[in-house]
């Protein structure tokens, strides 16, 4: 890029390559900040540059401001997350050990994400903890709608 | 004696070893063995096959046992049944087993990259149980609040079928 904007514009590379990092750095710390409009306008302000060239900034800033928080958001620390889930309903009927069995069993594929790759794991589980595993769930979306969690939600915006 | 039958019922479920018992002390060790072994056998396989007690009796006729051990044995074999069925029932190759489960609810902040993140964040732990061995790897997650929704919805899914499937 830096060898093609030469080609077109007739300034040096290093030149080229310090506006290129430049641009980036005001662009992804404004968008890490999440920084106002007026902020933002504040911030360039003090540059030097003409209006017209500070207008196109900030409208860059503005368009682009959230990819760039999405992609930022993908570079942060994280555990393997939840993908998605399938399930299958089945009774055991025998096996080697004991014949005449009704035993039913949920068997599921839970896909977890890793640093971009997927795995899936096989879990099974009886009908008594699934009832379970659902009411403990449950009571885990609840609490965000508890008065404390809404509190400290509304605090710290 | 009679008692060995019970005595053998039980080797099978706990499995204590008849050699030591002291009541069977004045009986041929090797003797022992192939009445135990026979005795196991015995069990497993009415076990295995869930052989009720009318069928037991009629093999134990032809094996040429009187009647009042056969009795025994078969008082014996009921008390233990329960017990037995569990045990043969949990042998064997199954996946990981979801024994429980453990949240936690936090509140994403800002991070290195990122500031005014400010969204709800679960991390789930499936507690899993191992057949064959007594390693207990748990599963480990985190999920936002929509994946959980995602996660909860589908496991009610499974549960709801699973109630139709047994009104069948």
């Amino acid at each position: 890029m830096q060898y093609y904007l030469k080609g077109k514009l007739n300034i040096g590379i290093d030149t080229i390559q310090h506006a290129v990092e430049g641009l980036a750095y005001l662009l992804t710390e404004s968008s890490k900040l999440m920084i106002s409009e007026v902020d933002f306008q504040d911030s360039i302000h003090v540059l030097g540059f003409s209006d017209e060239l500070n207008k196109s900034l900030l409208q860059l800033y503005l368009d682009n401001r959230k990819e760039i928080r999405s992609i930022l958001g993908e570079l942060a620390p994280r555990l393997p997350s939840y993908h998605s889930l399938e399930w299958r309903l089945e009774v055991q009927l025998a096996s080697r050990s004991l014949r005449q069995q009704i035993k039913p069993a949920v068997t599921m594929k839970l896909h977890l994400n890793q640093n971009e790759d997927q795995s899936a794991q096989v879990l099974q589980t009886d009908p008594a903890t699934l009832l379970h595993l659902i009411q403990q769930l449950e009571q885990a979306l609840g609490e965000m709608k508890m008065n404390h969690c809404r509190r400290i939600v509304r605090n710290m915006k | 004696g009679t008692v060995f039958w019970g005595l053998a019922n039980k080797c099978v479920i706990s499995n204590s070893f008849i050699l030591d018992d002291p009541d069977l002390k004045d009986i041929d060790p090797t003797v022992l063995k192939h009445c135990h072994a026979a005795a196991a056998t015995c069990i497993l396989e009415a076990g295995k096959q869930k052989a009720d007690l009318s069928a037991i009796s009629t093999c134990l006729e032809d094996c040429k046992l009187d009647k009042e051990r056969i009795e025994q044995f078969c008082t014996e074999y009921q008390k233990n049944k329960d017990a037995l069925e569990i045990l043969l029932g949990s042998i064997g190759r199954s996946p990981l087993h979801i024994t429980d489960v453990s949240w936690r609810l936090e509140y994403q902040i800002k991070n290195n990259q990122l500031h005014k993140t400010y969204q709800p964040s679960y991390l789930v732990t499936l507690n899993v149980e191992n057949n064959d061995s007594r390693s207990h790897p748990d599963v480990s997650f985190s999920c936002t609040m929509e994946q959980l929704q995602d996660l909860v919805g589908k496991l009610k899914d499974a549960a709801k079928s699973l109630e139709r499937a047994t009104q069948m």
